[in-house]
């Protein structure tokens, strides 16, 4: 499916004939997927495409209904729960909502992770936060609870956290959904930024065309459930499917202006017989 | 067809609560331990610390309050009677015995219920929206562990002593009863209530006061974990928990009581 394929073995996600079928509906239908190492593939999809559930079927907060999904190597949908903690350390997420505890400020927000998960002094972990804040812009808003802070930096104050434990894979659920261009824009840098420095590998959910093509190494396309194009960005822009097109050209599915047009019209030509 | 359609649907709901209820019950006792103090994460018993204020130390003045008026309703109603049989006196029997047994912990329960099982649901609820459940699980982070229990830990240690707050509250509104009528001193009203109930008593409430914080607990954070979609999905979970805790408080109170009578620990003397 994919055209210039590097070394497969060094895929860090890598999914194969993932099906979910939810309330005898097929969410996802036989999905292939391969993420690499230190690449930034974007999935985009329209909204009930599947992303969603294709980024939590990764994320191994559900279960599929038939396929394989392995990450670093290790078979995520059989394996063990001490297995699965150990592929999550490996794994940072940023969510859409940004899910930070609202109850704790940014910075210990950031902390949590190190403070549950490792055994390090709490004057390191301290430094570390302080790093990762440094790494996002955020230093100055460390001591805010997240409802004091505004949409943006929300996510920048998400992904220090996601970065707390200095992970290989960073995945992002629409990272500039419902921010304003110059603000996604610099996330946009930021996310390249993260590739650059520490070498990870992103994977980013998203429909927000500009920014997908901005940062993307490789795309995807979900449509209803089923994966029409993995692709380098050229070869991507040239792809001829039309849902592709549609959705590069933000072209509407059918207008409903011009159907209720014709509706009303089909109605006047009835009245006409009628008379 | 229907109707027994309907019926078997039901039947089939409240069985898999119940289930779902029981496993996580057992996933938070086994939790337990690393709530504790010395034993288990420091962190955690803070967390637990906190809750124990939210949901014992906040609620003292509704429950007292509610507990004292109730003491004084009883003594009020059971007065009117007993005045007319020249048995005024007994009145303290009557709020003493009833509120050891009974309406010390059921009183504590409603409270409780009112204010932290809805709280506990919305709670939940809301981190199950803004996907911070996910985000645990994500880090490896045992939601369980992190947020139900020290909840429940902090339930078990502070709504027994709710209770025997209650509990007192409510017998000391029929002190207050008796002192204005029949100018009954502090120190003999208190003798003949430590000549009425029984030690044996107030171990049996705590036991139920312990099953009650369970049930509004267990369901508040049920009701928070079944959350989908929006915001108004949170308010009805607050709808449901305090509705199916309260329920439930009573149904349990009538099993525990009636096991207890059958026991034959429910006789006098």
């Amino acid at each position: 499916m994919t055209n210039a394929k590097p070394n497969v073995a060094d895929a860090v996600i890598s999914i194969r004939g993932l099906s979910v079928s939810l309330a005898a509906k097929s969410v996802l239908d036989c999905v292939d997927l391969d993420v690499y190492r230190g690449e930034i593939l974007v999935l985009l999809g329209g909204s009930g495409s599947g992303k969603t559930t294709l980024l939590k079927q990764a994320l191994g907060l559900a279960k599929p209904t038939s396929g394989s999904i392995r990450i670093n190597g290790v078979e995520i949908t059989s394996c063990s729960a001490s297995e699965m903690v150990a592929v999550r350390r490996r794994i940072g997420v940023a969510f859409q909502e940004s899910a930070l505890f609202n109850s704790l400020t940014v910075e210990e927000n950031v902390a949590l992770p190190l403070q549950e998960l490792t055994r390090l002094a709490d004057s390191i972990i301290e430094l570390m936060v302080w790093m990762k804040l440094q790494a996002v812009g955020l230093v100055s808003a460390a001591k805010l609870y997240p409802r004091e802070l505004s949409g943006g930096m929300r996510k920048r104050a998400a992904i220090a956290r996601a970065i707390a434990m200095d992970p290989d894979i960073l995945i992002f659920d629409e990272p500039s959904a419902g921010l304003d261009p110059i603000v996604a824009a610099g996330l946009d840098e930021l996310i390249l930024f993260l590739k650059r420095a520490f070498g990870m590998t992103i994977l980013v959910v998203t429909h927000e065309l500009e920014s997908a093509f901005h940062i993307a190494d490789r795309l995807a396309m979900l449509y209803q459930g089923r994966l029409i194009a993995v692709d380098a960005k050229e070869q991507f822009l040239a792809n001829k499917h039309p849902r592709i097109r549609q959705f590069i050209d933000r072209q509407p599915d059918s207008v409903p202006g011009e159907a209720a047009e014709a509706f009303i019209a089909a109605l006047a030509e009835e009245g006409k017989h009628e008379n | 067809m229907t109707y027994l359609e309907q019926v078997r649907r039901s039947v089939i709901h409240r069985t898999e609560d119940v289930g779902a209820l029981t496993m996580q019950l057992w996933v938070a006792l086994w939790k337990i331990p690393r709530i504790l103090p010395v034993v288990g994460k420091r962190r955690r018993w803070l967390a637990a610390v906190e809750q124990m204020l939210a949901i014992g130390v906040s609620a003292l003045p509704m429950a007292g309050l509610m507990s004292l008026c109730i003491g004084f309703v009883l003594a009020l109603q059971s007065g009117a009677e007993l005045r007319r049989f020249g048995a005024l006196e007994y009145v303290v029997d009557l709020v003493s015995i009833s509120f050891t047994r009974e309406m010390g912990a059921l009183i504590t329960a409603i409270a409780v219920s009112g204010r932290s099982a809805s709280a506990i649901s919305a709670e939940v609820g809301t981190m199950v929206v803004t996907e911070e459940m996910d985000a645990l699980r994500v880090m490896g982070l045992d939601p369980v562990e992190f947020t139900l229990a020290p909840k429940y830990l902090g339930s078990l240690i502070t709504v027994p002593c709710l209770t025997a707050l209650c509990t007192f509250c409510g017998i000391f509104a029929g002190y207050l009863f008796l002192a204005f009528s029949i100018d009954m001193s502090f120190r003999a009203y208190f003798q003949k209530v430590f000549e009425t109930i029984l030690l044996r008593d107030v171990w049996l409430t705590i036991v139920k006061s312990l099953v009650f914080a369970t049930i509004i607990v267990q369901v508040g954070y049920m009701q928070g974990l079944r959350v989908r979609g929006g915001p108004e999905a949170v308010g009805n979970a607050t709808t449901a928990a305090v509705m199916k805790s309260t329920f439930l408080v009573i149904v349990a109170d009538l099993i525990a009581t009636s096991l207890f009578y059958l026991m034959g620990w429910s006789a006098a003397g």
